[in-house]
């Protein structure tokens, strides 16, 4: 997928395309790029908020709280100026990254994995520029990495992903519990899978992390191969997890194929949306920015209920 | 009515073909990739295709491609229907058809009969139901071997009974009587099937030889564009008589009227069934030589010789039968007066002792001599100038003419009427007269002869012979007498001098011939014996005198023999033909005539006679037909089909050779296009079963 055909309307996005960013290994330096350019093309930072520590001065506008102006700056000046602080959440935030062999399936140069993992170390070099305590768990059919939230475990986090490997057959119920069972704080969870589940049993998986209390944010990840099946001729698919195989004429059920898909689409949006989960669907093809601005975007609805 | 295929082969490969696309089906089944998928969680969840891909899910399409692709192979293989056909004319009736086989010797060249027989075969098979056919053979004539019938085994059965004939080819006897028999059919169709190799020789344009309007005419050309045929064309014999006992030396003419060369040539002569001598001889194409043998000493009687060519191609010309008889010199007995000179009959000895065709043998006796016991043997007593001096002598003469022999009587100064004894005037056929003087220094001159008799049709034609050089000083006047009550035939007056009278007269006696010339043959009352034509006329008068046939060394296939000459008897005769087929020749008859057909040998004989008693005819092939140029097939269309406007009328069906039948039916046309609109159709159902396996 090229830029042109990505989603237009975000406004401020300066598109990186993941093809790009997989040329660059370090992860910190890929984390930085995506975050750094992101940050640097928005017009209002919709995240300044509250915060022990100061930002800048602006000059004061009618409207503006007259508590927040800085009366000795105006002393010295003669002129009002609001302070500004850096918002400051202090919030844990773990990133639970699927590991499983069926993550390791790409059609463009770049699996979902990849994809997974660049996006991971994105938003926790992103949570770390907010002051989250920033925790990584990978998983397949169990839990593979555990890295604890911290604030200073931004570098242990980005290691991690860095050896990420693809793993074996993977679910979600198991692992998840035994995460849930791990975190005992209240934490923004940020759930990256490409969710092949039954969608009520991904929901009855996640639903054990909502129940402690924590925030989520599901990132389904797939393929474009896995949306469109383009497949022309008869073969063998196997199923890299199970390794099981089956022959397959893809003219005569690519048409099924695309309808079962939509509708799995479909009904873990509404499943998650009924349980106030926040879901993000990803097309391995779309830039990490455009899955950075959804997620600050949440962010921000999130801080403004609060 | 079959079907038949021009070129099978394509309708077995396709049919194979058919299995190609299963192989490679399953070639590919096999050898599909593997992709490997994140999950076929939704994959399975559609129903098993993969099974179902092995079998034929649309029975219509896959019978709507194999039969177009049977029709394909069935249009390139070029079926006909081997019999009718007249599909195209879109009309039937019963057919009358003629098959002209030629049986003449050539068509034993090489394979060509057999070929022969198997396309009359073949045209007699395809007759249809209510077709009525007639097998006709010809050479030098024709014959229809049956009449027209619609029974297929008796005309195979006639086919199967032919044999290659001794006879050349000639195609207007034939052409005419397949005309003829198409002319009297009732049946609406005519066809004529002619089986031959198309000799030029054979072909003279005739008109009467075009076939009826209507005829459908197919011509099964045997003829090869290269030839190799050598064959002996002719035989000539010398004769001589060293230390009295006949030698014949024999040269035979060999040609090579092929279009190759040969060597090595192996030519052999029989005499009696025995090979005497060989030569090898090399010829080149289209060339002739002469192949000469030693001199050999002629057996007593007829003896039969042949010359034999090594065996080619056409073996029947390669041997020329003839014949050769012993004892052939006609044995001539002068008379001439006791006392007389010695030399009287010089010139006549000397002029008899010239030429071997026949030869003559000669003996001078003098008249008071003679008795009866000198007259045995002799074919011609020659009476110079000697009457017959006693009564005794006159009988004998009598009975030696009436015998058979033949008396020439040469009348001169000692020859008056009183010099023949009283019984010897019945034999003479007139009265002997004065002495005619014609002593002037033309002298009388021969004028009105008798061309048409034997012993002048040597001088008929032109340049040929002057007899009115010759100066006749005297002679005698012969009286014609009244000879009416006699039982002898009428003397015929064979020459007359230029005054009238008589010069040569002659009367049949009994079975012998007596001839009087009016004049001496020396040089004493006429200067004739200083003529150039004073030899040929002596041998002709004397071999008439003595009824000298000559018998022909060979006949021609075709020519017809005349048996009845002067001394043969006209009792009852059988001749046997080479093959042993008898021809009867009835007694009674005045001209007997055997017409020899036949390579060969042919003996006739009286019924139960002795085998010496026969007389052997050899009989060889017309040479002709030893050409083997073949005509043009337009020359000869244009000449033999019905004319142009007449075309065949509706309904008559030409029995075309297989790949001119397969041509007028075209019905490869017909399967191809059918097989593109199977292709149409299995195109839309395919595209309807696709739409509809797309829209479910």
């Amino acid at each position: 997928m090229t830029a042109s055909s990505i989603p237009s309307g975000i406004p401020g996005a300066n598109f990186l395309d993941p093809r790009v960013l997989a040329r660059i290994d370090n992860l910190e330096l890929l984390a930085r790029t995506v975050v750094e350019g992101f940050i640097n093309g928005l017009h209002h930072s919709p995240y300044l908020g509250l915060s022990v520590d100061f930002a800048e001065h602006r000059a004061y506008m009618p409207g503006d709280d007259i508590r927040r102006i800085d009366w000795r700056l105006w002393a010295r000046t003669d002129r009002f100026y609001v302070k500004q602080f850096e918002a400051d959440t202090n919030a844990n935030f773990s990133l639970l990254l699927d590991v499983s062999r069926s993550m390791d399936f790409g059609s463009r140069g770049i699996t979902k994995l990849d994809y997974g993992r660049y996006l991971a170390a994105c938003l926790a070099y992103f949570s770390r520029r907010q002051q989250d305590r920033v925790g990584l768990v990978t998983f397949d059919s169990g839990v593979v990495d555990l890295v604890p939230t911290s604030a200073k475990h931004l570098d242990i986090v980005l290691h991690t992903i860095d050896r990420v490997r693809p793993g074996s057959r993977g679910t979600l119920a198991q692992p998840l519990l035994r995460i849930a069972e791990a975190f005992q704080r209240r934490s923004i969870l940020a759930l990256i899978s490409d969710f092949y589940e039954e969608p009520q049993a991904a929901l009855e998986a996640v639903n054990l992390l909502r129940a402690k209390g924590n925030d989520l944010i599901v990132f389904h990840l797939l393929d474009p191969a896995e949306l469109d099946f383009p497949f022309d001729q008869p073969a063998n698919f196997q199923d890299l997890e199970s390794e099981q195989r089956i022959p397959v004429v893809p003219e005569q059920l690519k048409a099924r194929y695309r309808e079962l898909v939509a509708t799995h689409l479909r009904e873990l949006a509404r499943l998650f949306g009924e349980n106030r989960i926040d879901y993000a669907f990803f097309d391995i093809s779309q830039p990490l920015d455009y899955a950075l601005f959804h997620y600050l975007s949440n962010r921000e609805r999130l801080a403004r209920v609060k | 009515m079959g079907l038949s295929l021009l070129a099978p082969l394509f309708l077995a490969v396709g049919v194979v073909s058919l299995a190609i696309p299963l192989l490679v089906h399953l070639i590919h089944r096999e050898r599909s990739e593997t992709i490997a998928f994140p999950s076929l969680m939704f994959l399975q969840r559609i129903p098993y295709r993969s099974v179902r891909r092995q079998k034929i899910r649309h029975w219509v399409l896959f019978l709507l491609r194999c039969l177009a692709l049977v029709l394909l192979a069935a249009a390139f293989s070029r079926p006909f229907l081997a019999r009718g056909g007249g599909a195209a004319a879109g009309v039937s009736g019963a057919r009358e058809l003629v098959v002209l086989l030629d049986q003449s010797y050539s068509m034993g060249y090489r394979d060509h009969w057999q070929r022969a027989l198997a396309a009359a075969r073949r045209a007699v098979e395809e007759m249809g139901n209510g077709d009525r056919g007639t097998v006709v053979l010809f050479a030098d004539e024709a014959h229809a071997v049956n009449q027209a019938t619609a029974d297929r085994a008796s005309l195979l059965a006639a086919i199967d009974s032919a044999r290659v004939s001794s006879g050349g080819t000639k195609y207007t006897p034939a052409l005419k009587l397949a005309r003829k028999i198409l002319e009297d059919s009732p049946l609406p169709r005519r066809a004529v099937v002619l089986i031959t190799d198309f000799q030029r020789v054979g072909w003279t344009p005739d008109e009467a030889a075009r076939l009826p309007n209507g005829t459908a005419l197919t011509r099964v050309d045997l003829s090869d564009a290269r030839t190799s045929n050598v064959a002996v064309t002719g035989v000539s014999f010398q004769r001589d008589f060293p230390a009295g006992r006949e030698r014949v030396l024999v040269s035979a003419r060999l040609t090579n009227q092929g279009t190759d060369g040969v060597r090595g040539l192996a030519v052999a002569l029989d005499l009696n069934g025995r090979e005497i001598q060989s030569r090898s001889v090399d010829l080149s194409p289209r060339s002739a030589m002469n192949v000469t043998f030693a001199p050999f000493p002629l057996p007593e009687g007829t003896s039969r010789g042949t010359v034999r060519a090594a065996p080619d191609q056409l073996p029947a010309d390669n041997v020329f039968h003839f014949t050769l008889t012993q004892g052939q010199a006609v044995s001539v007995l002068v008379v001439e007066p006791t006392g007389g000179a010695t030399d009287r009959s010089l010139y006549l000895r000397r002029a008899l002792a010239v030429g071997d065709r026949p030869a003559f043998r000669s003996d001078v006796q003098r008249a008071l001599d003679l008795v009866r016991g000198d007259l045995e043997g002799r074919s011609v007593v020659i009476l110079d100038d000697v009457g017959t001096p006693s009564a005794e002598t006159a009988r004998n003469l009598a009975q030696y003419v009436s015998g058979g022999g033949g008396l020439l009587v040469l009348l001169g100064e000692r020859s008056a009427a009183t010099a023949f004894a009283p019984d010897a005037n019945a034999l003479l056929p007139v009265r002997i007269g004065s002495v005619v003087d014609r002593a002037t220094i033309s002298g009388g001159k021969l004028t009105q002869t008798d061309f048409s008799h034997p012993a002048f049709e040597l001088f008929s034609a032109p340049r040929s012979g002057d007899f009115s050089a010759a100066r006749f000083f005297r002679y005698r006047r012969l009286e014609m007498r009244d000879t009416t009550t006699e039982p002898q035939p009428r003397p015929a007056v064979l020459a007359r001098f230029d005054d009238g009278n008589v010069a040569l007269v002659e009367r049949r006696h009994g079975k012998g011939t007596v001839l009087v010339w009016a004049s001496t043959l020396d040089t004493y009352w006429n200067d004739l014996a200083l003529q150039p034509v004073y030899v040929p006329f002596v041998h002709e008068l004397v071999k008439h005198t003595a009824g000298y046939v000559e018998a022909a060394p060979w006949f021609t296939v075709g020519q017809a023999v005349d048996l009845g000459g002067p001394k043969t008897e006209r009792g009852e005769l059988i001749g046997v033909a080479p093959s042993g087929r008898r021809t009867v020749l009835p007694a009674g008859t005045t001209s007997r005539v055997l017409a020899v057909s036949e390579q060969g040998f042919y003996e006739v004989r009286p019924p139960g006679g002795r085998a010496e008693e026969a007389r052997t005819i050899a009989v060889n092939l017309d040479l002709a037909e030893s050409d083997l140029t073949p005509l043009d097939p337009a020359e000869f269309a244009a000449a033999v089909e019905p004319r142009a406007g007449a075309a065949a009328p509706s309904g008559v069906e030409t029995p075309l050779a297989p790949e001119e039948r397969e041509r007028r039916q075209a019905v490869w046309w017909y399967l191809l296009v059918a097989a593109f609109l199977l292709l149409a159709g299995e195109t839309v159902v395919s595209n309807r079963l696709s739409e509809k396996g797309a829209s479910g």
